[in-house]
């Protein structure tokens, strides 16, 4: 009985250290302007690159039907030549990709299954992430580092909490460190300080998903690559078969189960 | 007094009783967003984020018929669906050695296929049934088609 009775002390101590702790500011959400500030420098010097090379050292959770997250990991380097030209490697634990554009066609090659396909493009880079997006369904690989404030994203509406955590050093680099919150995403940014505000850390956790999974990205960039006109146009190596891509609705959002009985 | 604090423990209970399930219903395979400003829903126009965890691929079994390939986001992580691991949540699927579904996708072909160009395009002949490799996002994959000739 009297075990019962300091226990329920300590709930309600709780519950009102609870209440005190809550109840003064029903804070209106975090949002600082500053850190709001410096993702748009971010993104404004973003737009000022004209060529640049970025690699990304990542991973990705994959979220398996019984809500286990499973880690993979990827390395991406990405060359990119504003506004019409673009050389993208994926290497993961099961692909090695290249991505080419050359302002006239985008082409996919699966280098370990010997497979590529070539499609029309658009005349810009912007378009293309667009057109890969809606028609293919492929997000062009660290996409964001091509639409933060550009006119196609506007990318900080959509913020309802950012913080600045404090500095943080990345691979040796000074950065400040940022979070953020959105509708299904909370996010969080390094980004270098001083003249050059690149980001170089990434992380996004998703929300909307019990297992919130998680993606992660370091960024390492040289703003001064070299690299030839040929290496945006691809050139089919010996044996290589062509294939096409599948449009969006083509098969991916069958939602249905499998038509005949597989499972018994 | 000591009625209201038994109340607000059993609320507090009832509570977390019923938060209990919302946890348990986990959907099934997504994966991480992998940037912040493509990928919101409203763009995204086939939301299927399953993830094909059907990993029965060197068995001598034609056919995968499970449709869930994931065609938006996690395509530079990928690996995930080859792990033997990955089997546990899987459906054994039962040999169907020539009743391939057309439409149907399978990661791997069953051995024995044949390469054959029509029209410039590459296909896989592997017993009656022809699959025409496809990239569905960026993941390369094998969808089961009509004979093409």
């Amino acid at each position: 009985m009297f075990k019962r009775w300091f226990c329920s002390i300590l709930i309600v101590g709780f519950s009102l250290s609870l209440a005190a702790q809550s109840s003064p500011a029903p804070k209106k959400v975090d949002r600082d302007p500053d850190a709001i500030a410096a993702l748009n420098k971010m993104g404004t010097y973003l737009r000022t690159l004209a060529t640049f090379q970025v690699k990304s050292v990542q991973t990705t959770d994959d979220v398996l039907e019984n809500g286990q997250a499973i880690q993979s990991n990827g390395v991406i380097d990405v060359i990119a030549v504003l506004t019409n030209r673009l050389r993208a490697e994926i290497t993961s634990d099961d692909k090695h990709q290249f991505l080419f554009y050359d302002g006239k066609n985008f082409t996919i090659f699966g280098q370990l299954v010997n497979y590529y396909a070539t499609v029309p493009a658009p005349p810009t880079i912007g378009e293309l992430i667009d057109k890969l997006d809606e028609k293919y369904g492929i997000e062009m690989p660290l996409v964001d580092l091509f639409l933060w404030s550009s006119p196609q994203s506007d990318s900080t509406k959509d913020i309802i909490g950012a913080i600045d955590v404090g500095p943080s050093s990345i691979e040796g680099t000074s950065c400040e460190q940022y979070a953020f919150r959105q509708a299904g995403l909370d996010w969080q940014i390094w980004i270098q300080l001083g003249d050059y505000p690149l980001p170089r850390k990434l992380i996004l956790t998703t929300t909307d998903d019990a297992a919130r999974p998680r993606h992660s990205q370091v960024l390492t960039w040289n703003l001064a690559p070299s690299f030839n006109d040929a290496a945006f146009t691809f050139e089919p190596p010996d044996g290589a078969q062509k294939i096409v891509i599948a449009e969006v609705g083509a098969y991916g959002n069958d939602q249905t189960e499998p038509k005949t009985g597989s499972s018994k | 007094m000591n009625l209201s604090i038994q109340n607000l423990l059993s609320v507090t209970l009832v509570l977390l009783l019923s938060c209990g399930p919302v946890f348990a219903q986990r959907r099934g395979g997504g994966s991480a967003r992998t940037s912040v400003n493509q990928g919101n829903v409203n763009r995204n126009t086939n939301v299927n984020s399953n993830r094909n965890v059907n990993a029965n691929v060197n068995r001598n079994v034609n056919v995968n018929v499970h449709h869930d390939v994931d065609v938006h986001g996690g395509y530079y992580g990928g690996g995930c669906c080859y792990h033997p691991v990955a089997t546990a949540a899987a459906v054994t699927a039962t040999a169907m050695v020539t009743a391939a579904v057309i439409g149907s996708m399978v990661n791997t072909l069953p051995p024995s296929c044949t390469v054959v160009m029509i029209n410039g395009l590459t296909y896989q002949q592997c017993g009656n049934t022809w699959y025409q490799p496809q990239f569905v996002g960026t993941s390369t994959t094998y969808v089961v088609v009509a004979a093409p000739r």
